[in-house]
């Protein structure tokens, strides 16, 4: 388990090629999401700049995780790389509609139409 | 669906949405709620419980924050109260969703999803505590 983020969110990163596929299990919630932060910017500060994050195993999410992914478009915007997201719940993917964020995060439903993206 | 209520203090810190979380959570299984509504009531819980924490209190002391959860008649009530400075999150501004993304104001956006989420969101300044009460209609058990 990821010890910045506690014991409710763990993050994996799988390289497969130049794309990084970030695998979240658990909360992204106040508490975990600076942990996820850390990594994820950690990861753009590194180079990576064809990102996935799949929500298969994501079981909550609040505006704090929000926050992280609007930041990560952001510096991403620098390197003009892009973050897509996959595999979502239903009602994880209605707070992103109600967010406004589905403007300008492409949320696609497997991770191999993620991976198609690029 | 049977009735239930729960009530619990929180101190100011957000180590405490575990225990948020996990009450929620086993009111959710006592009262059969899918999972769609236990996230949501969670969500709406966290945004005005981090808010407080992050920007009610001037001091650094340890303060309480209390929360109660009643079900009767098909709805839902969250009643939070804190003793932080005066705040209606009912009233904060929406953050325009419009906006492209570079000039996007990110504040705010708790409140928003909070006020989408839930049916109904009343706030009053009781003494030096704000009283926020949040309403939600509950759907059928589903699994």
């Amino acid at each position: 388990m990821n010890m910045l983020g506690g014991e409710f969110m763990d993050i994996k990163e799988i390289k497969q090629e130049d794309i990084s596929i970030f695998k979240i299990s658990g909360r992204l919630d106040s508490n975990t999401s600076p942990g996820f932060e850390e990594k994820i910017l950690e990861a753009v500060e590194a180079g990576s700049y064809k990102m996935i994050i799949d929500f298969e195993d994501i079981e909550y999410i609040s505006s704090a995780g929000l926050r992280v992914l609007n930041k990560t478009t952001k510096q991403l915007k620098h390197s003009e790389g892009r973050l897509i997201l996959c595999s979502m719940q239903d009602y994880v993917r209605e707070v992103f509609e109600i967010a406004g964020f589905d403007s300008f995060l492409p949320i696609v439903t497997t991770l191999d139409e993620a991976l198609a993206e690029f | 669906m049977s009735e239930a209520k729960v009530s619990f203090e929180c101190k100011n810190s957000l180590s405490e949405l575990d225990k948020l979380h996990r009450n929620i959570e086993e009111l959710g299984k006592t009262l059969r709620l899918s999972k769609k509504d236990i996230f949501q009531i969670t969500l709406a819980m966290e945004e005005v419980f981090s808010n407080v924490v992050s920007h009610g209190y001037t001091d650094k002391a340890e303060h309480i924050i209390t929360i109660r959860i009643w079900h009767q008649n098909g709805t839902l009530t969250v009643r939070i109260e804190d003793d932080g400075i005066p705040f209606n999150p009912s009233e904060a501004g929406t953050p325009d969703l419009q906006c492209p993304l570079e000039e996007r104001q990110i504040g705010g956006l708790g409140c928003h999803l909070m006020r989408c989420i839930m049916d109904d969101v009343a706030y009053k300044r009781i003494g030096d505590k704000n009283v926020l009460t949040m309403k939600k209609t509950i759907g059928a058990a589903q699994t």
